[in-house]
């Protein structure tokens, strides 16, 4: 495992480790405002850089302090580096429609230069943004004074060059494209090709490529709207390019399938080059079966050998060489399968609950309700639940393990399946690129956990 | 939580095929009720959510008036008949009538769906769904009276996608809740149903 060696057992992200808290981002109000619930969480390529969308359109990028010499025992912290307001909501006069000023997904793009860019997205449009530091300014202009008043041509009887003086460090974000009027239905993934010029954006019905400087045209490359929408079965839920291989992009469905396309075959892959599906389990049908096995993310592993999927109780990692079925499956919360019908009637069945891997991929995490979030070691097969509350929030506090009571006498510390809270859902999570530190939102609230250093 | 509703739900109830029917009954009223409040919802219809609230629908109406590939939204019970072929009804085909059929893979709407002019398809495959009419008019003598009553609103929203699509005014205006309510003592008695007829 990339960065530390549990002791003795092996790397892995699980019980081997010894989470602790780190910080956390937000406020403490028992009144949250809609507006400021997390939406995306997403580490940059050093991990240097953290940032999230909230359901309000804004944009917070935390920047990771470099480790301080007289602090060796914490890593560096997270601290705001940038705030800006991304997306407005509009209005679709033609539709009669409100378009939401959320968040759906950020993506940063590899550093080139000292400038930093990313992708965000809400239902319709996509922005890049440019986010640059500027720390010096120039002093003594001849047309203009300090305060900026201009000065009289006239009175200029001497000529200066201005000379560039340190000043406080500013972040700007400034919006250098913004792709638009692309897509019909709401857009749900965005995913950044390793070829660093090219992106997809994904909506219920199709996959569009766009280039990172053109905006004015995309190429479609996926369309499954059936001529007749009555006929409709099935719409995409999330898509994303290969790792290395830049002509390959996979797109899972809300029927619990992946397909694998390769934009080599033909310029529009309605065709796959893979089919992945589980073949469904007979016993455990119920009304709700088609609803539990939609996909809400998929993403590949950083090798590029493996993807994971999240489908509303559990996780799967498959080869990308066997379609029928995957290799490893974990339960997030199989308590809850015979709750189906209370979480249809409470909409929580319709959650959307993202995974990530950890940088060597030997780990895995995903959330759950009660601010609760589930660790998955892949070489130990061990498990953990861990929560993210104000309560174990004292620095350096190592993490206590959870357990849900599912029958019989609750144990001490145990919590049981009635007394979970369905309003904390987390729901998005990331993990650093090569570190052991993990971001967690937890509705409006940003955790940061690391594991302890020895 | 009811555990009885949720044992319910996964075919384990002790009433049997009538708790499943009950069940499917309150499911055919939730779902109905999230589509009718989905209309007024911020940033639009979601594909993705309604899609999957109408796919409910369509199973547990199924059960509920006992049409065939009911079963397939529920697991298997041993013994005959045998099961019918879920897959398939999943995908959208229809139900094959001989194996002849079974041989070939005829009138799969689902599986190359774009770009078929309706003409090329025949006429009468689709969803099974897509008959209602027919069906909902034959159920059980004492149950008459609600069927009939609910039926064009299920019709409407059970099939397909299509209830969802350009059809929702008229689904309300389809049935007039006050007087159907009245008219029958024995859908007044089932609460869940004038309920799903009153949102609209």
């Amino acid at each position: 495992m990339a960065g530390v060696a549990g002791g003795g057992g092996g790397g892995g992200g699980g019980n081997d480790f010894q989470w602790c808290f780190s910080q956390v981002k937000g406020a403490i109000d028992e009144d949250v405002a809609e507006a400021d619930i997390i939406s995306t969480v997403e580490f940059n390529y050093s991990g240097d850089l953290l940032a999230t969308g909230d359901k309000g359109g804004r944009v917070v990028i935390f920047q990771r302090e470099q480790e301080n010499k007289s602090r060796p025992h914490s890593r560096g912290e997270y601290n705001v580096y940038s705030t800006f307001q991304s997306h407005e909501p509009e209005f679709d006069y033609l539709k009669s429609l409100e378009i939401e000023e959320k968040i759906n997904k950020i993506r940063w793009l590899p550093q080139q230069n000292a400038a930093h860019f990313l992708l965000s997205t809400n239902d319709k449009t996509i922005k890049l943004w440019k986010i640059s530091e500027r720390d010096k300014r120039a002093e003594g202009y001849n047309l203009k004074d300090e305060d900026g008043r201009l000065r009289d041509p006239f009175r200029i009887t001497a000529l200066r060059v201005p000379i560039l003086k340190p000043m406080d460090l500013m972040v700007e974000a400034s919006p250098r494209r913004i792709f638009a009027n692309a897509h019909t239905y709401h857009i749900n993934s965005i995913s950044v090709n390793s070829d660093h010029e090219t992106y997809l954006s994904a909506d219920d019905l199709r996959i569009n490529l766009w280039h990172l400087e053109i905006t004015d045209r995309s190429f479609n490359i996926v369309d499954i709207k059936p001529a007749n929408m009555e006929e409709l079965t099935e719409v995409i839920t999330a898509a994303e390019f290969h790792p290395h291989h830049c002509n390959v992009f996979v797109y899972s469905s809300s029927k619990g399938t992946i397909r694998l396309c390769d934009m080599r075959s033909s310029a529009l892959c309605d065709r796959h080059s893979k089919f992945f599906e589980e073949p469904e389990d007979p016993s455990s049908r119920s009304f709700f079966s088609e609803i539990i096995s939609s996909i809400s993310d998929v993403k590949f592993s950083h090798s590029g050998r493996y993807m994971m999927t999240r489908d509303y109780l559990s996780v799967k990692v498959w080869d990308l060489n066997m379609e029928n079925r995957p290799v490893e499956t974990y339960q997030v919360h199989e308590y809850l399968r015979s709750k189906l019908c209370s979480l249809y009637e409470n909409d929580c069945i319709f959650d959307k609950f993202e995974c990530c891997w950890n940088g060597s991929d030997s780990a895995i995490m995903t959330g759950s309700y009660n601010n609760f979030f589930r660790l998955f070691d892949r070489n130990t097969r061990r498990d953990i639940t861990l929560e993210a509350s104000r309560e174990s929030s004292k620095p350096r506090a190592i993490l206590k393990p959870r357990k849900v009571c599912t029958g019989g006498k609750r144990k001490k510390d145990e919590i049981s399946v009635d007394s979970l809270d369905f309003n904390k859902k987390i729901l998005h999570t990331a993990w650093h690129p090569t570190d052991n530190i993990i971001a967690v939102a937890a509705t409006n609230n940003l955790y940061i956990f690391q594991d302890k250093i020895n | 939580f009811s555990r009885r509703r949720e044992r319910a739900a996964r075919g384990l109830g002790a009433g049997g095929a009538m708790e499943f029917r009950l069940e499917a009954h309150r499911i055919v009223s939730i779902s109905l009720g999230k589509i009718y409040s989905a209309r007024g919802q911020r940033g639009g219809l979601k594909l993705h959510k309604n899609l999957l609230v109408s796919l409910v629908l369509r199973s547990a109406r199924r059960v509920y008036l006992g049409e065939p590939g009911g079963e397939c939204a529920l697991p298997p019970r041993p013994g005959p008949p045998p099961p019918p072929d879920c897959e398939r009804l999943r995908r959208g085909c229809r139900p094959l009538a001989s194996e002849a059929a079974a041989r070939g893979r005829p009138e799969c709407p689902a599986e190359s769906p774009r770009k078929r002019s309706a003409a090329e398809r025949d006429p009468a495959a689709g969803y099974p769904g897509k008959k209602p009419r027919r069906e909902t008019e034959q159920p059980p003598p004492q149950e008459d009276m609600e069927t009939g009553n609910v039926a064009s609103l299920i019709s409407i929203f059970g099939s397909g996608f299509s209830g969802l699509l350009g059809k929702e005014r008229g689904a309300a205006e389809a049935t007039e809740p006050g007087q159907v309510c009245c008219e029958q003592p024995v859908l007044r008695s089932l609460n869940p149903w004038s309920t799903a007829i009153v949102a609209f």
